[in-house]
């Protein structure tokens, strides 16, 4: 009894030390002996499940090669921001952290990977400028992320539905989706939802509210930074999602997670959708009756004929500051860019190389390298690999890249816009006034209010420049 | 008693058991919906619900145990039921050892002040989590103890603690002061007289305590999500979802399957212990 | 030593129970201490600061934090449905749970089995019971939806966007709740009214008085103290609870489902705004210390009388 009071109550002293401790004093790095030799890599479950079977061996191998003990830890993509926040606060956890949208809230705490970029730029030649734009802070010039990869965001059509309301190849502008909304109800009563545009918290509806913004001509922050989210552009793409709404949409798209425009889509209860090829490939694995019907358009166009759309994933691997093994960690980003090819296609066309160059041949001269990466991606959608009837049913993937860009386009992809992003103040504001909740200027007021404030808190830590033109 | 006619007795009787019908069924549908689920091909699942002709309560195709065998076969269920319960079995002896004589001491050893002590230590247990999240981050990395189920066992008692120390006080004050001071008169010590009349006594008290920890360390998961990474050596409530809500696609029959077999061995421990559970806890919290 | 007035004269506590007192209950609270009331000192502390992803390099705000967060709709919504939630599931789990607990006092064939399945629901983990449930009100495949499509209660066409509209999805986050809480309240319930002894019952049927009458009139004042301990635990677990919302909705649509549990973990940790999602917190906690002191206190003054 004695010995085991004295035992807690140690424990507690011991304890009691360490909170004082970090609440107070700098932070105490206990090392660990066995850290050297040691990479952690935190990485999400991929969409494509064929992808992780193929990383975590090539990983594993990459760790053999060079003397390293390499583990992967997999969480949901869901889950990818709440770890990271852990192990910044813990100051402890994985070397290597991956995020799918952007890594900007976190650069304060993660190292300058411009010369990995240098390397992989000497290597390969320049990196797509979506990319770049993701990963790179121009006011504090930091290269706070690397981007290996990213994911084109085509719209899915259901090609019967469609072709019975006289637009066999799909629609092509916004306006279209409007019009067909009622028509496709009629032609297909047996669909819920004739068009699936999320509007709810989450991922695929943040990058879907974005588009419908950029189309109108409307952003956040223009390319300096000042947030211009209060203009007239804003009001027009908030009107059209108005229409949208009750022309083709109901209730569900408020609820949607991730998986759910998917899930319609393949049950053949929506007629569009916009979504990466993940959606298609479990419809062909599960060879499921929608896959005759499964096709593909690229981003629609705004009324002034803008056509952009956001990237759907875009890989940001980090490392962290607090990583005892920084130089491995920086050559394992390397060596992924290297296998840009196997990752390309573990993942069945849906990541493409960041790094074009990185696809191509490795005898191609320098300058080529891009060219010659494009080419060859463009043979793999050309003539889909796994399986697509026609065979090139995914080729639009292959030029998808000019009306692709970056979250906070027209500027870069800084830390406010990534707050903006996490805590979905753009697709809160598309849902209040699609639904009526809010009129359209009062959807907009509101979030414009609650933008400025994320802005201005990062101004002052003096990460994000602007704000002398703030609408 | 008053008697009363047939024809009455059975409208009561009729009332009475499709009222409790009512209640089962509201209370077990989602159960039987994940039997359902759990076993249905996945071409039978995933029919809209607006066709009629489709009844989803039935298999309108054979049953298969795919799903079944994604979840034995292709995650580490069984190794998160395993670590779950590891981690439960820790956190609840330390909560014991620590509310045990706390809960004593509450009830019998101290005066006015323990009374206010008592809501005091009641009122750490309302504290949110997300206020504690950070401070714990830092904690368990201090103390390296990240991504190791000894975080969890630190972190957990911080909301069982509080709440079966003043569960226990309750219950220990219940207990009849004669009998540990007639043992006490007869030679006894203190301590000899709480070990060999007092915990025995007890028993319907502890075990409230236990189950109740149980069920507090087997729901929890924002923790187990922030401090575990290893898919290893993930808790079940973290790991089931990890492993099959891939983003775009949930893998609802082994998910539904999942969540079945959790769930229904500790519905039957539970039902072993409902009696004196209710016993303890009643007893614990009015007293 | 003054004799304490609570305390008849024989029980006054001796010196060396004391000392004993002190010491059995020196772990817990030295425990306590530092794993909860000093991380709750920090999480303060970070509520007055601009700290992000909880690292300990930042500068003061004031309360910077809590002007932004009073004055933004989601928090006041939030806030709102705090309230709304906890009141209306409440309300329901003790309506309902009075009438289950008279039901099951009752003898009757099968009552074993009747016990264990109603008893199921609070022993299944909560992450895991809520996907159960998403599965259930899925906006394609919802069965609910089904059944009242096929009973008539739907026309065609139209059709009910469980987690869609924020009142059916506060619906549905009650519905979970009530269903997840009632075998709890339940069981705390049927205590109180075994307790009851049956010649009080009698007594009062003797009188004349109707069941109505004799519920409202006899068994409630009676099962007073137990009634306060499970509203009690049921506000607590209630007020507290993120998980459910976090799961189920993660507070959409567009953020109107949030309760203050949930928006604290939004801005706070998907956010990466740690002192925002503190001050956030922190209006949880003076609504729950000022409940459980008036009910602890009420349910001994009953216990008392």
């Amino acid at each position: 009894m004695q010995t085991r009071r004295q035992f807690i109550m140690r424990g507690g002293t011991l304890v009691a030390a360490g909170v004082a401790a970090a609440a107070t004093g700098p932070t105490i790095l206990v090392r660990d002996a066995r850290a050297a030799g040691q990479l952690k890599i935190l990485q999400w479950s991929h969409f494509v499940p064929a992808y992780d079977k193929w990383f975590d061996p090539f990983a594993k191998e990459w760790g053999a090669k060079h003397g390293l003990e390499v583990t992967v830890d997999h969480v949901g993509f869901a889950d990818v921001v709440p770890r990271a926040t852990a192990e910044v606060a813990a100051q402890s956890g994985h070397d290597i952290h991956m995020f799918l949208g952007l890594a900007s809230a976190f650069e304060e705490h993660v190292i300058d990977l411009a010369d990995v970029v240098t390397t992989l730029e000497k290597k390969y030649g320049k990196q797509v400028e979506l990319a770049h734009r993701s990963t790179y802070n121009p006011f504090t010039k930091k290269q706070f992320a690397l981007s290996d990869m990213w994911v084109p965001d085509p719209g899915n059509y259901h090609k019967q539905a469609w072709t019975k309301i006289g637009m066999e190849n799909g629609p092509t502008t916004y306006e279209d989706l409007v019009k067909a909304g009622p028509e496709i109800k009629k032609a297909m009563p047996q669909m819920q939802i004739p068009i699936g545009i999320g509007l709810s918290q989450d991922i695929d509806s943040n990058m879907a509210v974005r588009n419908i913004l950029w189309c109108h001509g409307g952003s956040i922050q223009d390319k300096d930074s000042n947030v211009v989210l209060n203009s007239p552009e804003t009001l027009a793409a908030l009107d059209y999602a108005k229409r949208l709404y009750s022309a083709g949409m109901t209730q569900a798209v408020l609820s949607w997670n991730a998986a759910s425009n998917n899930q319609a889509f393949n049950a053949q209860q929506t007629a569009y959708i916009l979504n990466s090829i993940s959606a298609y490939r479990t419809a062909q694995d599960n060879k499921l009756p929608v896959l005759e019907n499964y096709f593909f358009t690229p981003a629609l166009k705004g009324p002034s004929g803008t056509q952009l759309a956001s990237e759907h994933v875009m890989s940001g691997y980090v490392v962290w500051k607090f990583s005892k093994n920084q130089d491995a960690a920086k050559q394992f980003l390397v060596a992924l860019v290297d296998a840009s090819r196997d990752s390309m296609m573990a993942s069945k066309l849906y990541n493409f190389p960041s790094f074009y160059g990185a696809a191509a041949e490795a005898s191609t001269p320098l300058a080529k390298k891009p060219e010659s990466g494009a080419a060859w991606i463009t043979a793999q959608c050309n003539k889909d690999p796994f399986g697509s009837n026609p065979p090139d049913k995914l080729a639009l993937l292959a030029r998808a890249q000019p009306w692709s860009t970056n979250l906070g386009y027209p500027g870069y992809g800084n830390p406010a816009e990534g707050e903006i992003f996490d805590t979905y103040v753009i697709t809160d504001m598309f849902a209040k006034a699609a639904t009526g909740a809010l009129s359209p200027k009062d959807a907009m007021a509101e979030a414009n209010t609650r933008a400025k404030q994320i802005f201005d808190k990062w101004r002052q830590k003096k990460m994000v420049g602007g704000g002398g033109k703030d609408k | 008693m008053l008697a009363r006619s047939p024809a009455r007795r059975a409208v009561s009787v009729v009332g009475h058991r499709l009222t409790v019908l009512f209640f089962i069924a509201f209370a077990i549908f989602p159960f039987y919906w994940m039997v359902v689920t759990s076993f249905k091909q996945n071409a039978d699942l995933y029919v809209g619900a607006t066709d009629v002709t489709h009844n989803p309560f039935i298999f309108n195709r054979a049953p298969t145990l795919d799903h079944l065998r994604t979840l034995f076969g292709q995650t580490l269920y069984l190794t998160w039921l395993t670590n779950t319960l590891v981690v439960g079995v820790v956190v609840v002896g330390i909560t014991l050892l620590l509310s045990v004589p706390a809960g004593y001491s509450l009830a019998r050893l101290t005066a006015r002040w323990g009374e206010r002590l008592s809501i005091a230590i009641f009122l750490t247990y309302l504290i949110p989590s997300t206020l504690l999240f950070i401070p714990f981050s830092r904690l368990v990395s201090l103390l390296g103890l990240q991504n190791s189920h000894w975080a969890l066992i630190l972190i957990y008692p911080t909301f069982t603690v509080p709440f079966c120390t003043w569960l226990l006080m309750g219950f220990f004050k219940s207990l009849p002061k004669e009998i540990e001071e007639s043992a006490m008169v007869d030679g006894c010590s203190r301590v000899g007289a709480i070990g060999r009349i007092v915990l025995p006594l007890a028993v319907p008290g502890l075990l409230t305590v236990v189950i109740f920890a149980l069920t507090l360390v087997i729901q929890e998961f924002v923790y187990s999500l922030t401090f575990i990474s290893s898919v290893e050596k993930m808790t079940v409530s973290v790991g089931v979802p990890v492993a099959l809500v891939r983003g775009d696609v949930y893998y609802w029959g082994s998910l539904m399957a999942a969540c079945l077999i959790t769930s229904v061995p500790i519905a039957i421990i539970y039902n072993f212990f409902l009696d004196r559970f209710i016993a303890g806890f009643t007893v614990g919290a009015i007293k | 030593m003054s004799v304490s007035p609570a305390l008849a004269a024989g029980d006054t506590i001796r010196r060396s129970d004391r000392r004993l007192g002190v010491v059995m209950l020196t772990p817990a609270l030295a425990y306590i201490t530092v794993l909860v009331a000093l991380p709750f000192l920090l999480a303060l502390f970070l509520s007055l600061t601009n700290s992000s992803a909880g690292s300990l390099d930042f500068s003061f705000v004031g309360l910077a934090n809590f002007r932004s967060v009073i004055a933004n709709p989601v928090f006041q919504r939030s806030l709102q449905n705090t309230f709304v939630f906890t009141l209306v599931s409440q309300s329901l789990v003790m309506l309902l749970g009075n009438i289950l607990a008279r039901a099951l006092l009752r003898p009757f064939f099968g009552k074993a089995l009747a016990r264990f399945l109603i008893l199921m629901p609070w022993a299944a983990p909560i992450s895991l019971a809520t996907l159960g449930w998403l599965w259930i009100y899925d906006s394609t495949f919802s069965v609910i939806n089904w059944v009242l499509l096929v009973t008539g209660w739907l026309e065609p066409g139209q059709w009910y966007y469980w987690l869609g509209d924020t009142t059916l999805a506060m619906i549905a986050i009650i519905t979970i709740h009530v269903w997840r809480m009632l075998p709890f309240s339940t069981v705390i319930l049927l205590a109180g009214l075994t307790s009851i002894p049956n010649e009080v019952r009698e007594a009062a049927a003797i009188d004349g008085a109707g069941m109505l009458a004799r519920i409202f009139q006899v068994e409630i004042p009676m099962m007073k103290p137990i009634l306060t301990v499970a509203v009690l635990f049921g506000v607590v677990f209630t007020f507290t609870d993120m998980s459910l919302v976090y799961l189920l909705t993660r507070g959409g649509p567009y953020n109107s489902t949030h309760v203050l549990a949930s928006l604290a973990f939004q801005d706070g940790v998907l956010g990466g705004d740690v002192g925002r999602g503190a001050a956030v917190a922190i209006f949880l906690v003076p609504v729950l210390v000022v409940l459980a002191i008036f009910m602890l206190r009420a349910s001994r003054r009953a216990e008392v009388v």
